[in-house]
């Protein structure tokens, strides 16, 4: 089965040039806001040192921490469940609302659902479920996966929204003041907030000692939705675990400046035990976290805390939306996350960057991104699943580059050729993928090497 | 067979790495001051209001949020009744909700409001408006700090709050009032 390449799926998306520009321009918004929150903290840098040492501590012994959480969550009236993968997930989600004879769900933002595919199972098996993030209700109302993990709906103008509203809500055709439009959509959602049988959430920190899940949101539709129904379904990967208590401390200081730029996020809600004859669920989920652990130069991408700051910050992000990676969680993380689960469906995205390292700078837990990618695209290599021409010019690369004499020869061939072959070869698009937007430079008369004999030769 | 749970723990066992040190977290120091909450509050959408007294709080709600019908709270007679059974439809109409909280962070606006103080989980987040109160001696400059205060636990359900309700999930454009409270102030003490 061949897959679409990132860089193929990218160009459906990079064919509107201004709305390119404005999501490239936008997301680096998000970086400086996140650059000035940072810079406001002085001990900014140790603070995500600790972060990387507590997390890495915490999967050195996540077995003893899963335990310890599982044993403190169960003593505070919590039902805890285990799930080996999205299947396990999707079938104890749907367990727990039949239990209960539900059939409203209200959600909040969740990348493990998404991951699991939960929504479309359950509406198959007759559950209605809303999306309560204003962005993934957007997307949900379209049928569209999330482009970002913290800005699900970041590849859309506000006409487009209008327009979907008028479709879905009955808004006035042509609306597009956003605040008339989160409006018409705080009223919808108030309704099905109120009607709501059994609220989902995710989960971003687990915390081991006290048994507490932990959910971070600026909007208050995890807390409206999870205080007002009966049920409430938290699911978590074995690696949103933390220590202690006090280890949010780091964490809280970092996530939301990471992120948005924000000092914190708006809720930050701390569950612990349900209210006397209401529920309590907690789906702890590994779907090839495991084995993601038993990568050593892998294992590092467990430590994410989903904050999108790689991809705010990546050039290629930037300019080829999230949809152009085809995987849940987008972007430099995801690219790392994707080939533990299926190589050859993902063997483009680690080529998807430049190894420019800025997602490593700017990663609040200090993930080697742009190591792993580098290190992800050996495997692919090695797995024969480079395209023809990739893995036919890399070896030609590497023998030339190996030789001082190929290397000059063909430089002063490249050189000549550049002067003599008419634009339209040079710059053919099937020849040269890399001039499809850009202009080869004028080549120079003579090479370093040559320019540095002649000064190299002694005059006195 | 074995269970998922087993399987889960039996690959942690296989697979995790070598175990390294959980690191101690020092406490950073920061500024604490009233002057530095109110600021930071203001730049995330909320307000900080002085009371000269806790006495004075009734008139200084009634003064802030004269178009208020349904008003909420612990803290002063006359509003309306709430506990954890009170029904959903009777909660959506709540236009306030005055709720005490315990202490507040300088560096991010945000207050702790543990479940004792919130009358019914769901008020915080369903009330249209939201004030809460604090006593001007219980801040501290950072989550550190904060989390310290919470040594014995987050209690059933707690919240921290850092302004009102918000979103930008519209082009980026940030709009107050997402789903929870439209508007957030706190009444300092």
């Amino acid at each position: 089965m061949s897959y679409l390449t990132h860089a193929g799926r990218a160009e459906a998306f990079v064919l509107d040039h201004e709305r390119t520009s404005w999501h490239d321009e936008t997301l680096w918004f998000v970086r400086q806001k996140r650059d000035k929150a940072v810079y406001a903290v002085p001990e900014f840098q140790e603070l995500r040192e600790l972060a990387s040492q507590i997390k890495n501590h915490t999967l050195s012994r996540l077995d003893f921490y899963l335990e310890q959480f599982e044993a403190a969550a169960q003593a505070n009236g919590v039902q805890v469940h285990w799930a080996a993968d999205a299947a396990e997930h999707n079938d104890t989600v749907l367990r727990i609302i039949r239990q209960r004879g539900a059939s409203r769900v209200v959600k909040s933002k969740s990348m493990l659902t998404e991951e699991c595919h939960l929504n479309p199972h359950l509406i198959a098996h007759g559950i209605e479920v809303i999306d309560t993030d204003l962005g993934e209700r957007i997307i949900q109302m379209r049928d569209e996966p999330p482009s970002h993990i913290v800005l699900p709906a970041i590849h859309l103008k506000k006409e487009d929204v209008g327009d979907t509203f008028h479709q879905h809500l009955g808004t006035e055709k042509g609306l597009t003041d956003p605040q008339q439009l989160a409006e018409a959509a705080r009223q919808h959602l108030r309704a099905k907030f109120l009607a709501g049988e059994v609220a989902l959430t995710g989960v971003n920190f687990a915390i081991a000692e006290t048994g507490s899940v932990v959910v971070c949101t600026n909007e208050g539709n995890a807390d409206l939705g999870v205080s007002l129904a009966p049920v409430h379904v938290a699911s978590m990967g074995i690696e949103k675990l933390i220590p202690r208590l006090s280890d949010l401390g780091v964490f809280t200081r970092l996530l939301a400046r990471s992120a948005t730029g924000q000092p914190v996020t708006t809720y930050t809600a701390h569950y612990t035990k349900p209210v006397a004859g209401r529920e309590l669920h907690i789906i702890i989920v590994d779907n090839g976290r495991t084995q993601q652990l038993g990568r050593p130069d892998f294992r590092a991408s467990l430590k994410c805390i989903r904050c999108g700051a790689c991809m705010n910050t990546c050039p290629v992000y930037r300019r080829s939306g999230g949809h152009s990676y085809d995987f849940t969680v987008p972007g430099p993380i995801g690219s790392i996350l994707s080939p533990n689960i299926d190589l050859k469906k993902h063997s483009t995205l680690p080529f998807a960057s430049t190894l420019c390292g800025s997602c490593t700078d700017v990663c609040p837990v200090k993930i080697d991104i742009h190591t792993q990618l580098y290190k992800w695209r050996q495997i692919v290599a090695e797995a024969n699943h480079l395209p023809t021409a990739k893995k036919l010019g890399l070896k030609f690369m590497g023998r030339l580059l190996a030789s001082p004499a190929a290397f000059k020869i063909s430089g002063s061939l490249g050189r000549k050729a550049l002067r003599l072959l008419p634009h339209g070869l040079t710059h053919h698009h099937a020849a040269n993928a890399w001039a499809i937007a850009r202009e080869l430079p004028e080549p120079p008369k003579q090479s370093f090497r040559e320019w540095y004999q002649q000064q190299a030769s002694p005059t006195a | 067979m074995s269970s998922a749970r087993e399987r889960i723990l039996a690959a942690t066992r296989a697979n995790k790495p070598a175990e390294t040190v959980l690191p101690a977290v020092p406490d950073f120091g920061g500024d604490a001051s009233l002057a530095r909450f109110t600021e930071v509050l203001a730049s995330i959408g909320g307000t900080v209001e002085r009371l000269l007294a806790l006495e004075g709080l009734a008139g200084a709600v009634a003064r802030l949020f004269p178009a208020a019908r349904l008003v909420a709270s612990p803290l002063f007679a006359g509003s309306l009744a709430i506990d954890q059974q009170t029904p959903v439809d009777v909660l959506a109409d709540v236009d306030l909700a005055v709720l005490p909280v315990e202490f507040g962070v300088a560096e991010n606006g945000a207050v702790w409001l543990p479940e004792a103080n919130m009358l019914h989980r769901a008020l915080p987040t369903v009330t249209q408006h939201l004030a809460l109160v604090l006593d001007h001696r219980q801040l501290v400059a950072t989550m550190h700090q904060g989390y310290a205060r919470l040594a014995h636990g987050p209690g059933g359900y707690g919240l921290f709050v850092a302004g009102p309700s918000k979103t930008a999930d519209i082009e980026q454009s940030l709009v107050i009032g997402a789903h929870g409270a439209r508007s957030l102030v706190v009444l300092v003490y």
